[in-house]
Protein backbone atom coordinates (compact mmCIF):
# COMPACT_ATOMS: atom_id res chain seq x y z
CA UNK A 1 0.00 0.00 0.00
CA UNK A 2 0.99 3.09 -0.85
CA UNK A 3 2.81 5.66 2.25
CA UNK A 4 0.56 8.72 1.72
CA UNK A 5 -2.49 6.36 1.71
CA UNK A 6 -1.90 4.75 5.08
CA UNK A 7 -0.72 7.75 6.66
CA UNK A 8 -3.90 9.54 5.37
CA UNK A 9 -6.18 6.21 6.14
CA UNK A 10 -4.43 5.83 9.65
CA UNK A 11 -5.20 9.80 10.43
CA UNK A 12 -9.05 9.56 9.30
CA UNK A 13 -9.26 6.76 11.54
CA UNK A 14 -7.81 8.46 14.31
CA UNK A 15 -9.93 11.76 14.07
CA UNK A 16 -13.00 9.51 13.91
CA UNK A 17 -12.49 8.15 17.37
CA UNK A 18 -13.51 11.27 18.42
CA UNK A 19 -17.08 10.21 17.89
CA UNK A 20 -16.26 7.62 20.77
CA UNK A 21 -14.67 10.08 22.81
CA UNK A 22 -12.30 12.49 23.21
CA UNK A 23 -9.06 10.42 23.20
CA UNK A 24 -5.04 11.52 23.07
CA UNK A 25 -4.68 9.44 19.16
CA UNK A 26 -7.80 12.34 18.29
CA UNK A 27 -5.82 15.01 20.26
CA UNK A 28 -2.38 14.21 18.34
CA UNK A 29 -4.15 14.09 14.65
CA UNK A 30 -5.64 17.13 15.61
CA UNK A 31 -2.32 18.74 16.60
CA UNK A 32 -1.03 17.42 13.78
CA UNK A 33 -3.64 18.94 11.33
CA UNK A 34 -3.42 22.58 13.33
CA UNK A 35 0.45 22.80 12.97
CA UNK A 36 0.60 21.21 9.12
CA UNK A 37 -1.60 23.76 8.18
CA UNK A 38 0.08 26.88 9.49
CA UNK A 39 3.37 25.65 8.62
CA UNK A 40 2.17 25.46 5.06
CA UNK A 41 0.72 28.50 4.84
CA UNK A 42 3.43 30.06 6.25
CA UNK A 43 5.75 28.82 4.09
CA UNK A 44 3.75 29.59 0.78
CA UNK A 45 3.18 33.40 2.78
CA UNK A 46 7.32 33.31 2.81
CA UNK A 47 7.77 31.96 -0.71
CA UNK A 48 4.82 33.77 -2.79
CA UNK A 49 4.83 37.13 -0.95
CA UNK A 50 7.46 37.64 1.68
CA UNK A 51 10.75 36.34 -0.71
CA UNK A 52 9.29 36.50 -3.93
CA UNK A 53 7.79 40.16 -4.13
CA UNK A 54 10.09 41.96 -1.26
CA UNK A 55 13.61 40.75 -0.12
CA UNK A 56 14.51 39.36 -3.86
CA UNK A 57 13.52 42.29 -5.57
CA UNK A 58 15.12 44.50 -2.79
CA UNK A 59 18.21 42.74 -2.82
CA UNK A 60 19.12 41.36 -6.43
CA UNK A 61 17.08 44.10 -8.02
CA UNK A 62 17.71 47.38 -6.23
CA UNK A 63 14.27 48.16 -5.68
CA UNK A 64 14.96 50.46 -2.95
CA UNK A 65 11.23 51.65 -2.97
CA UNK A 66 10.72 48.68 -1.29
CA UNK A 67 11.96 49.54 2.02
CA UNK A 68 8.55 51.91 2.22
CA UNK A 69 6.70 48.34 2.64
CA UNK A 70 9.67 46.75 4.73
CA UNK A 71 9.51 49.31 7.09
CA UNK A 72 5.57 49.75 7.27
CA UNK A 73 5.61 46.00 7.51
CA UNK A 74 7.77 46.12 10.35
CA UNK A 75 5.75 48.83 11.90
CA UNK A 76 2.72 46.31 12.30
CA UNK A 77 5.59 44.61 15.13
CA UNK A 78 5.62 48.03 17.21
CA UNK A 79 2.27 46.75 18.90
CA UNK A 80 4.35 44.50 20.86
CA UNK A 81 5.49 46.98 22.96
CA UNK A 82 3.07 49.36 24.65
CA UNK A 83 5.48 52.60 24.13
CA UNK A 84 5.96 52.45 20.44
CA UNK A 85 2.69 50.53 19.91
CA UNK A 86 1.14 54.03 18.32
CA UNK A 87 3.64 53.24 15.27
CA UNK A 88 0.94 51.06 13.93
CA UNK A 89 -1.91 53.44 13.48
CA UNK A 90 0.07 54.13 10.40
CA UNK A 91 0.16 50.90 8.77
CA UNK A 92 -3.29 49.99 9.80
CA UNK A 93 -4.74 53.20 8.52
CA UNK A 94 -3.32 52.79 5.09
CA UNK A 95 -4.34 49.48 4.81
CA UNK A 96 -8.38 50.36 6.31
CA UNK A 97 -8.39 53.43 3.41
CA UNK A 98 -6.66 51.18 0.46
CA UNK A 99 -9.42 48.12 1.53
CA UNK A 100 -12.37 50.20 1.61
CA UNK A 101 -11.21 52.27 -1.57
CA UNK A 102 -11.40 49.03 -3.26
CA UNK A 103 -14.52 47.35 -1.50
CA UNK A 104 -16.69 49.87 -1.27
CA UNK A 105 -17.78 50.82 -4.57
CA UNK A 106 -17.83 47.01 -6.20
CA UNK A 107 -19.35 45.79 -2.79
CA UNK A 108 -22.16 48.34 -3.25
CA UNK A 109 -22.70 47.63 -7.09
CA UNK A 110 -22.11 44.16 -7.01
CA UNK A 111 -24.08 42.94 -3.93
CA UNK A 112 -26.81 46.10 -3.70
CA UNK A 113 -27.19 48.19 -7.23
CA UNK A 114 -26.61 44.83 -9.31
CA UNK A 115 -29.42 42.63 -6.89
CA UNK A 116 -31.40 45.18 -6.72
CA UNK A 117 -31.92 45.81 -10.50
CA UNK A 118 -32.40 42.16 -10.71
CA UNK A 119 -35.09 42.54 -8.07
CA UNK A 120 -37.19 44.74 -10.75
CA UNK A 121 -38.83 42.13 -12.82
CA UNK A 122 -41.65 43.20 -14.72
CA UNK A 123 -44.75 40.97 -13.66
CA UNK A 124 -46.32 40.53 -17.66
CA UNK A 125 -43.66 38.40 -19.66
CA UNK A 126 -43.22 39.22 -23.08
CA UNK A 127 -45.70 36.24 -24.54
CA UNK A 128 -48.35 38.36 -22.23
CA UNK A 129 -48.54 35.75 -19.46
CA UNK A 130 -48.00 36.46 -15.70
CA UNK A 131 -44.82 35.74 -13.88
CA UNK A 132 -45.53 34.43 -10.75
CA UNK A 133 -41.96 34.37 -10.01
CA UNK A 134 -41.63 37.81 -9.95
CA UNK A 135 -44.52 37.98 -7.79
CA UNK A 136 -43.07 35.75 -5.15
CA UNK A 137 -39.85 38.07 -5.40
CA UNK A 138 -41.51 41.25 -5.00
CA UNK A 139 -43.60 39.87 -2.23
CA UNK A 140 -40.56 37.90 -0.49
CA UNK A 141 -38.39 41.07 -0.38
CA UNK A 142 -41.35 43.68 0.75
CA UNK A 143 -42.87 41.28 3.47
CA UNK A 144 -38.84 40.39 4.48
CA UNK A 145 -37.85 44.07 4.71
CA UNK A 146 -40.98 44.98 6.57
CA UNK A 147 -39.74 42.36 9.00
CA UNK A 148 -36.15 43.98 9.55
CA UNK A 149 -38.23 47.45 9.65
CA UNK A 150 -38.05 47.62 13.62
CA UNK A 151 -38.79 51.41 14.16
CA UNK A 152 -42.35 51.03 13.47
CA UNK A 153 -44.36 48.20 15.57
CA UNK A 154 -45.52 45.52 13.81
CA UNK A 155 -48.82 45.94 13.99
CA UNK A 156 -52.11 46.04 11.56
CA UNK A 157 -50.43 45.27 7.91
CA UNK A 158 -47.13 45.95 9.44
CA UNK A 159 -47.09 43.34 11.99
CA UNK A 160 -48.87 40.88 8.62
CA UNK A 161 -46.23 42.10 6.45
CA UNK A 162 -43.88 41.11 8.56
CA UNK A 163 -45.54 37.89 9.60
CA UNK A 164 -45.56 36.94 6.03
CA UNK A 165 -41.39 38.12 5.87
CA UNK A 166 -40.97 35.15 9.15
CA UNK A 167 -42.05 32.35 6.58
CA UNK A 168 -39.70 33.41 3.36
CA UNK A 169 -37.05 34.06 6.62
CA UNK A 170 -37.62 30.86 7.24
CA UNK A 171 -37.48 28.75 4.43
CA UNK A 172 -34.44 30.52 3.35
CA UNK A 173 -33.27 29.19 6.88
CA UNK A 174 -34.46 25.56 6.05
CA UNK A 175 -33.11 25.56 2.49
CA UNK A 176 -29.99 26.81 4.34
CA UNK A 177 -29.64 24.38 6.82
CA UNK A 178 -30.74 21.39 4.16
CA UNK A 179 -27.82 21.86 2.69
CA UNK A 180 -25.37 22.48 5.15
CA UNK A 181 -26.72 18.88 6.27
CA UNK A 182 -25.83 17.69 2.38
CA UNK A 183 -22.87 19.26 2.25
CA UNK A 184 -21.30 17.44 5.80
CA UNK A 185 -22.52 14.17 4.81
CA UNK A 186 -20.84 14.78 1.49
CA UNK A 187 -17.50 15.11 3.19
CA UNK A 188 -18.36 11.91 5.56
CA UNK A 189 -19.44 9.87 2.22
CA UNK A 190 -16.05 11.05 0.91
CA UNK A 191 -13.86 9.93 3.76
CA UNK A 192 -16.02 6.58 4.06
CA UNK A 193 -15.31 6.35 -0.38
CA UNK A 194 -11.48 6.47 0.70
CA UNK A 195 -11.52 4.68 3.84
CA UNK A 196 -13.41 1.87 1.51
CA UNK A 197 -11.57 2.42 -1.82
CA UNK A 198 -8.31 3.25 -1.67
CA UNK A 199 -7.33 2.09 1.99
CA UNK A 200 -9.29 -1.13 2.53
CA UNK A 201 -9.50 -1.86 -0.97
CA UNK A 202 -13.08 -2.82 -0.72
CA UNK A 203 -14.57 -1.01 -3.44
CA UNK A 204 -14.22 -2.14 -7.21
CA UNK B 1 -32.30 6.67 27.02
CA UNK B 2 -29.41 9.49 27.66
CA UNK B 3 -27.84 12.05 25.01
CA UNK B 4 -24.88 9.84 25.10
CA UNK B 5 -26.73 6.53 24.16
CA UNK B 6 -29.25 8.31 21.92
CA UNK B 7 -25.75 9.57 20.17
CA UNK B 8 -24.15 6.73 19.77
CA UNK B 9 -27.71 4.86 18.32
CA UNK B 10 -27.68 7.80 15.42
CA UNK B 11 -23.87 7.69 14.73
CA UNK B 12 -23.08 4.27 14.37
CA UNK B 13 -26.70 3.56 12.46
CA UNK B 14 -25.47 6.66 9.95
CA UNK B 15 -21.90 4.91 9.45
CA UNK B 16 -23.78 1.84 8.69
CA UNK B 17 -26.07 3.30 6.65
CA UNK B 18 -23.48 5.31 4.46
CA UNK B 19 -21.19 2.28 4.65
CA UNK B 20 -24.09 -0.39 3.19
CA UNK B 21 -25.04 1.94 0.39
CA UNK B 22 -21.75 2.13 -0.60
CA UNK B 23 -20.93 -1.51 -0.82
CA UNK B 24 -24.55 -2.39 -1.81
CA UNK B 25 -23.17 -0.92 -5.39
CA UNK B 26 -26.50 0.35 -6.61
CA UNK B 27 -26.54 3.07 -9.35
CA UNK B 28 -28.88 5.97 -9.04
CA UNK B 29 -30.36 7.91 -12.02
CA UNK B 30 -29.73 11.98 -11.38
CA UNK B 31 -31.45 14.30 -13.59
CA UNK B 32 -29.35 17.63 -14.62
CA UNK B 33 -30.14 20.99 -12.74
CA UNK B 34 -31.04 23.94 -14.83
CA UNK B 35 -27.30 25.66 -13.54
CA UNK B 36 -25.57 22.15 -14.26
CA UNK B 37 -27.08 21.84 -17.59
CA UNK B 38 -26.35 25.67 -18.36
CA UNK B 39 -22.67 24.60 -16.91
CA UNK B 40 -22.07 21.64 -18.76
CA UNK B 41 -23.68 23.42 -22.14
CA UNK B 42 -21.54 26.42 -21.62
CA UNK B 43 -18.41 24.62 -21.95
CA UNK B 44 -19.44 22.44 -24.33
CA UNK B 45 -19.58 25.42 -26.52
CA UNK B 46 -16.47 27.10 -26.12
CA UNK B 47 -14.19 27.46 -29.15
CA UNK B 48 -11.67 24.86 -28.94
CA UNK B 49 -8.24 26.53 -27.61
CA UNK B 50 -10.08 28.97 -25.62
CA UNK B 51 -8.26 29.78 -22.42
CA UNK B 52 -10.55 29.04 -18.97
CA UNK B 53 -8.99 30.17 -16.05
CA UNK B 54 -9.33 27.46 -12.70
CA UNK B 55 -9.56 29.44 -9.60
CA UNK B 56 -9.07 26.74 -6.40
CA UNK B 57 -10.06 28.29 -3.52
CA UNK B 58 -10.92 25.98 -0.90
CA UNK B 59 -9.49 24.32 2.30
CA UNK B 60 -8.34 20.77 2.38
CA UNK B 61 -11.84 19.94 4.27
CA UNK B 62 -14.00 20.07 2.04
CA UNK B 63 -12.12 18.05 -0.56
CA UNK B 64 -14.42 15.09 -0.04
CA UNK B 65 -17.28 17.37 -1.81
CA UNK B 66 -15.17 19.56 -3.62
CA UNK B 67 -12.90 16.99 -5.13
CA UNK B 68 -15.40 14.93 -7.44
CA UNK B 69 -16.86 18.81 -9.13
CA UNK B 70 -13.23 19.53 -9.48
CA UNK B 71 -12.48 16.35 -11.65
CA UNK B 72 -15.53 16.46 -13.73
CA UNK B 73 -15.12 20.04 -14.40
CA UNK B 74 -11.31 19.66 -15.21
CA UNK B 75 -11.63 16.75 -17.59
CA UNK B 76 -14.43 18.22 -19.39
CA UNK B 77 -12.33 21.42 -20.54
CA UNK B 78 -9.42 19.21 -21.36
CA UNK B 79 -11.36 17.00 -23.24
CA UNK B 80 -13.01 19.90 -25.15
CA UNK B 81 -9.37 20.95 -25.67
CA UNK B 82 -9.20 24.09 -23.66
CA UNK B 83 -6.51 25.50 -22.42
CA UNK B 84 -6.51 25.89 -18.62
CA UNK B 85 -4.75 28.69 -16.21
CA UNK B 86 -5.09 27.01 -12.78
CA UNK B 87 -4.31 29.14 -9.45
CA UNK B 88 -5.30 29.51 -5.79
CA UNK B 89 -6.44 32.29 -3.48
CA UNK B 90 -6.34 30.02 -1.05
CA UNK B 91 -3.35 28.37 0.89
CA UNK B 92 -4.85 25.24 1.38
CA UNK B 93 -6.02 24.66 -1.70
CA UNK B 94 -2.62 25.08 -3.61
CA UNK B 95 -1.21 22.09 -3.34
CA UNK B 96 -4.49 20.29 -3.84
CA UNK B 97 -5.05 22.34 -6.84
CA UNK B 98 -1.67 21.99 -8.58
CA UNK B 99 -2.14 17.80 -7.85
CA UNK B 100 -6.12 17.30 -9.51
CA UNK B 101 -4.99 19.72 -12.64
CA UNK B 102 -2.00 17.74 -13.01
CA UNK B 103 -4.00 14.10 -12.59
CA UNK B 104 -6.25 15.45 -15.35
CA UNK B 105 -4.56 16.79 -17.62
CA UNK B 106 -1.85 13.74 -17.80
CA UNK B 107 -5.19 11.42 -18.21
CA UNK B 108 -5.88 13.86 -21.34
CA UNK B 109 -2.04 13.70 -22.73
CA UNK B 110 -1.93 17.54 -22.30
CA UNK B 111 1.31 19.51 -22.06
CA UNK B 112 2.55 21.48 -19.41
CA UNK B 113 2.93 24.76 -20.45
CA UNK B 114 1.04 24.59 -23.79
CA UNK B 115 -2.19 22.93 -22.70
CA UNK B 116 -1.96 24.44 -19.18
CA UNK B 117 0.00 25.81 -16.84
CA UNK B 118 -0.53 26.24 -12.73
CA UNK B 119 0.61 30.34 -11.54
CA UNK B 120 0.47 29.13 -7.87
CA UNK B 121 -0.86 30.78 -5.28
CA UNK B 122 -1.23 34.68 -3.91
CA UNK B 123 -2.65 36.20 -0.35
CA UNK B 124 -4.59 39.34 -0.24
CA UNK B 125 -6.76 37.90 -2.74
CA UNK B 126 -8.95 41.19 -3.32
CA UNK B 127 -5.26 42.50 -4.68
CA UNK B 128 -4.70 39.69 -6.89
CA UNK B 129 -8.03 39.36 -8.36
CA UNK B 130 -7.90 43.45 -9.51
CA UNK B 131 -4.43 43.33 -10.22
CA UNK B 132 -4.81 40.72 -13.16
CA UNK B 133 -7.39 43.05 -14.36
CA UNK B 134 -4.79 44.96 -15.36
CA UNK B 135 -2.16 42.22 -15.97
CA UNK B 136 -1.51 38.62 -15.19
CA UNK B 137 1.79 38.76 -15.41
CA UNK B 138 2.23 41.55 -12.97
CA UNK B 139 0.30 39.23 -10.11
CA UNK B 140 2.34 36.17 -11.20
CA UNK B 141 5.81 37.04 -12.72
CA UNK B 142 6.34 33.43 -12.09
CA UNK B 143 4.71 29.91 -12.11
CA UNK B 144 4.33 27.54 -9.46
CA UNK B 145 7.67 25.90 -10.08
CA UNK B 146 9.48 29.73 -10.43
CA UNK B 147 9.56 29.79 -14.33
CA UNK B 148 9.51 32.85 -15.71
CA UNK B 149 5.61 33.95 -17.26
CA UNK B 150 6.98 35.28 -20.19
CA UNK B 151 8.87 32.25 -21.00
CA UNK B 152 5.76 30.11 -20.86
CA UNK B 153 4.19 29.75 -24.48
CA UNK B 154 0.68 29.58 -23.45
CA UNK B 155 0.95 32.41 -21.04
CA UNK B 156 2.65 34.64 -23.63
CA UNK B 157 -0.72 36.20 -25.44
CA UNK B 158 -2.71 36.20 -22.27
CA UNK B 159 -2.09 39.11 -20.68
CA UNK B 160 -5.09 39.49 -18.26
CA UNK B 161 -9.10 38.90 -18.39
CA UNK B 162 -9.66 39.98 -21.64
CA UNK B 163 -8.05 37.01 -22.84
CA UNK B 164 -10.12 34.60 -20.86
CA UNK B 165 -13.37 33.46 -21.85
CA UNK B 166 -14.58 32.59 -18.20
CA UNK B 167 -13.30 32.18 -14.70
CA UNK B 168 -14.12 28.98 -13.03
CA UNK B 169 -14.10 29.54 -8.97
CA UNK B 170 -14.00 26.04 -7.08
CA UNK B 171 -14.87 27.10 -3.36
CA UNK B 172 -15.75 26.31 -0.17
CA UNK B 173 -16.89 30.09 1.12
CA UNK B 174 -16.78 33.69 0.15
CA UNK B 175 -13.93 34.10 -2.20
CA UNK B 176 -16.46 33.57 -5.63
CA UNK B 177 -17.99 36.28 -4.36
CA UNK B 178 -14.89 38.40 -4.32
CA UNK B 179 -14.75 37.08 -7.87
CA UNK B 180 -17.77 38.03 -8.90
CA UNK B 181 -17.44 41.88 -7.26
CA UNK B 182 -13.84 42.49 -8.41
CA UNK B 183 -13.40 40.59 -11.50
CA UNK B 184 -17.31 40.08 -12.66
CA UNK B 185 -18.63 43.98 -11.56
CA UNK B 186 -15.55 45.77 -12.36
CA UNK B 187 -13.97 44.08 -15.45
CA UNK B 188 -16.66 42.38 -16.71
CA UNK B 189 -15.32 38.78 -16.11
CA UNK B 190 -17.48 35.95 -16.69
CA UNK B 191 -17.77 34.26 -13.45
CA UNK B 192 -18.55 30.38 -13.30
CA UNK B 193 -18.54 28.49 -9.73
CA UNK B 194 -18.15 24.64 -8.70
CA UNK B 195 -19.27 25.51 -4.73
CA UNK B 196 -20.30 23.66 -1.69
CA UNK B 197 -24.10 22.46 -1.03
CA UNK B 198 -23.44 24.88 2.20
CA UNK B 199 -22.86 27.37 -0.22
CA UNK B 200 -25.54 27.31 -2.82
CA UNK B 201 -28.03 29.45 -1.04
CA UNK B 202 -25.45 32.10 -0.40
CA UNK B 203 -25.32 32.30 -4.21
CA UNK B 204 -28.28 31.89 -5.46
CA UNK B 205 -29.15 35.64 -5.55
CA UNK B 206 -26.08 36.38 -7.90
CA UNK B 207 -27.30 33.42 -10.06
CA UNK B 208 -30.93 34.92 -9.86
CA UNK B 209 -29.47 38.45 -10.96
CA UNK B 210 -26.87 36.42 -13.56
CA UNK B 211 -23.66 37.44 -12.13
CA UNK B 212 -22.63 34.22 -11.80
CA UNK B 213 -22.85 32.96 -14.92
CA UNK B 214 -23.66 29.43 -13.30
CA UNK B 215 -22.39 26.66 -10.44
CA UNK B 216 -22.04 23.23 -9.82
CA UNK B 217 -22.96 22.70 -6.80
CA UNK B 218 -22.48 20.01 -3.93
CA UNK B 219 -22.08 16.02 -4.79
CA UNK B 220 -25.24 16.09 -6.67
CA UNK B 221 -23.99 18.54 -9.03
CA UNK B 222 -20.85 16.56 -9.60
CA UNK B 223 -22.95 13.54 -10.08
CA UNK B 224 -25.08 15.35 -12.15
CA UNK B 225 -22.15 16.83 -13.83
CA UNK B 226 -21.04 13.20 -14.95
CA UNK B 227 -24.43 11.92 -16.35
CA UNK B 228 -24.03 14.79 -18.67
CA UNK B 229 -20.20 14.30 -19.41
CA UNK B 230 -20.76 10.60 -19.50
CA UNK B 231 -18.34 9.41 -17.14
CA UNK B 232 -19.55 8.26 -13.67
CA UNK B 233 -17.29 9.01 -10.66
CA UNK B 234 -16.89 9.78 -7.30
CA UNK B 235 -20.17 12.47 -7.67
CA UNK B 236 -22.06 9.32 -8.59
CA UNK B 237 -20.38 6.65 -5.80
CA UNK B 238 -21.69 9.09 -3.23
CA UNK B 239 -25.73 9.58 -4.57
CA UNK B 240 -26.87 6.18 -3.17
CA UNK B 241 -24.65 6.67 0.16
CA UNK B 242 -26.25 10.48 0.03
CA UNK B 243 -29.75 9.37 -0.27
CA UNK B 244 -30.08 6.86 2.01
CA UNK B 245 -28.42 8.93 4.60
CA UNK B 246 -30.90 11.84 3.63
CA UNK B 247 -34.24 9.09 4.44
CA UNK B 248 -32.22 8.41 7.70
CA UNK B 249 -32.07 11.59 8.50
CA UNK B 250 -35.35 12.44 7.56
CA UNK B 251 -36.70 9.62 9.66
CA UNK B 252 -35.07 10.96 12.74
CA UNK B 253 -37.08 14.23 12.27
CA UNK B 254 -39.91 12.54 12.00
CA UNK B 255 -39.67 10.50 14.90
CA UNK B 256 -38.20 13.44 16.87
CA UNK B 257 -41.08 15.10 16.24
CA UNK B 258 -43.67 12.56 17.25
CA UNK B 259 -41.98 12.36 20.61
CA UNK B 260 -42.04 16.20 21.23
CA UNK B 261 -45.70 16.17 20.67
CA UNK B 262 -46.14 12.94 22.44
CA UNK B 263 -44.39 14.18 25.43
CA UNK B 264 -45.72 17.91 24.92
CA UNK B 265 -49.80 16.31 25.33
CA UNK B 266 -48.53 14.71 28.44
CA UNK B 267 -47.17 18.13 30.04
CA UNK B 268 -43.65 17.27 29.29
CA UNK B 269 -42.61 20.96 28.23
CA UNK B 270 -40.18 20.67 25.63
CA UNK B 271 -37.75 17.77 26.52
Amino acid sequence: MNLGILIAGLLTLAIYSFLYKDNPVYRAAESLLIGLSIGYTLVLFWQSTLFDKLFYPLLREHGIWLTIPLILGLMMFSRLTRKWSWLSRIPIALMIGAGAGAAIPAMLYARTLKQVSATVHPLIMENGGFDISAVVVVIGVLTTLAYFYFTREHKGVMGKMARVGTYFLMIFFGATFGYTVMSRLSTLIGRIDFLLGDFLHLLK
Amino acid sequence: MNSNKTRWIIYSTLLIVVVLSYLLGINLITHPSPEVQKSYTFIENLPESSVVMVSFDHEASSLPEIQPISLILLRHLFRRNLRVVGLSLFAEGTAIGYRTLTKVAQEYGKQYGHDYVFLGFKPQHISAILGMGESIRGVFPEDYFGNKIEEIPLMRKIRNYDDILVVISIADGDRTMQWIEYAGAKYHQRIMAGLTAAMITTYDPYLASGQLSSAVGGLKGAAEYENLYGRRGMGNRGMVAQTAAHIFIIVLIVIGNILYFKNRSKGGGNR
